[in-house]
């Protein structure tokens, strides 16, 4: 029961952090927020008793995943514009 | 507009826990079940069975006995896979090896504060030893080859971030040329391994004795005096360990490239 409201809980946060990634417009914020819903994320790895997908997916979706997309916006503008 | 956004997130987060009670509770058709599957139960029993040897892998780690030797063959693919994208993305930067250096570049400090700087020098021993632990254990406990790998990553990815690009290809030496040939080193001792297994036991990839194989009773070595190596699956985990690695930081080594400078050694 206690795994079970923990993962309830990572996923309202992994939910509040898409959703403001998606509607910031400053890219490097929503980059970090993303981050964030990744970290969510591994905690339901770990509750669902799969360590090796945790190891993998920490380093790749919070360190590579996160300086690859700051690259990218650092050759282009960090403003979304529109709307 | 503030007031609205606040409101479709709290609506998501109750839907959200909407539907997890409702999939607890059992109000769906289909639930995965909490029994453990036929095919798992083989891999389960058979991967460490000291007293039945037929199908053993010699490794408690069941998922890495799965990624390398009951699916081994799967597994090089995927390896080569991520081979073939690390050299395709090397083939777009096709200029010579070059020291960038800015105008007056030798007066100015390069990189971010002491406070970032300092905090770097501590992390990056300590990534590089948990990496470590994570490659030389993977096939004892969950980790692995990629795991590792990309663990490693992270270490040259915050000393780019923080010193810049020149400490690592002049403080660790870790220019382009020496990332390409360790990232080829890892896949050459993968085929290396494939190699020897099919000598020792006739089957390639294979880790320990099989009952269809041709010279059944031989298999690799389980131990080296009192170190557990588990047959294939310690060189293989070290050699996929150095694939993802250093292809991972050769591609960040080509993307830290500063644009201006990239175009001007491309002559555009």
């Amino acid at each position: 029961m206690l795994a079970i409201s923990m993962m309830a809980f990572a996923f309202t946060l992994a939910a509040i952090f898409t959703h403001l990634a998606i509607k910031n417009r400053d890219l490097v914020k929503a980059t970090i927020f993303s981050a964030g819903q990744s970290t969510a994320f591994a905690l339901i790895f770990f509750l669902l008793m799969a360590p090796d997908i945790v190891l993998a997916y920490v380093a790749v979706a919070v360190g590579i995943y996160t300086v690859l997309l700051l690259y990218v916006i650092s050759k282009t503008e960090r403003y979304e514009e529109g709307e | 507009m503030k007031v609205k956004d606040t409101i479709i997130g709290i609506a998501a987060a109750l839907l959200l826990i909407a539907v997890m009670a409702a999939i607890v509770g059992g109000g769906t058709a289909y639930t995965p079940s909490t029994e453990i599957r036929r095919l798992a139960e083989f891999y389960l029993k058979h991967c460490i069975n000291v007293y039945n040897t037929t199908w053993w892998t010699s490794s408690p780690a069941t998922v890495t006995s799965m990624v390398w030797d009951y699916r081994g063959i799967d597994t090089y693919y995927e390896t080569s896979v991520f081979f073939l994208a690390v050299i395709g993305s090397t083939a777009l930067f096709r200029i010579a090896e070059v020291k960038l250096r800015a105008e007056g570049e030798e007066k100015r400090e390069l990189g971010l504060s002491t406070i970032v700087k300092t905090s770097t020098r501590i992390v990056f021993p300590l990534i590089s030893i948990v990496s470590a632990s994570v490659v030389l254990h993977g096939h004892l406990n969950p980790g692995g080859g990629f795991q590792a790998g990309s663990i490693l990553v992270v270490g040259p990815l915050l000393l780019m971030a923080s010193f810049s690009r020149r400490y690592l290809e002049d403080r660790l030496r870790l220019s382009r040329a020496r990332c390409i040939a360790l990232f080829t080193t890892g896949l050459i001792s993968i085929i290396l391994v494939v190699a020897l297994s099919f000598a020792i036991g006739g089957a390639l990839m294979q880790n320990q004795p099989k009952p269809w194989s041709p010279k059944s009773p031989w298999g690799l070595l389980t131990k080296i005096g009192p170190l557990e190596i588990s047959g294939t699956l310690f060189f293989f985990d070290l050699a996929e360990f150095l694939v993802v690695s250093f292809g991972f930081t050769l591609l960040f080594l080509l993307l830290s490239i500063p644009e201006r400078e990239f175009r001007r050694l491309l002559g555009l």
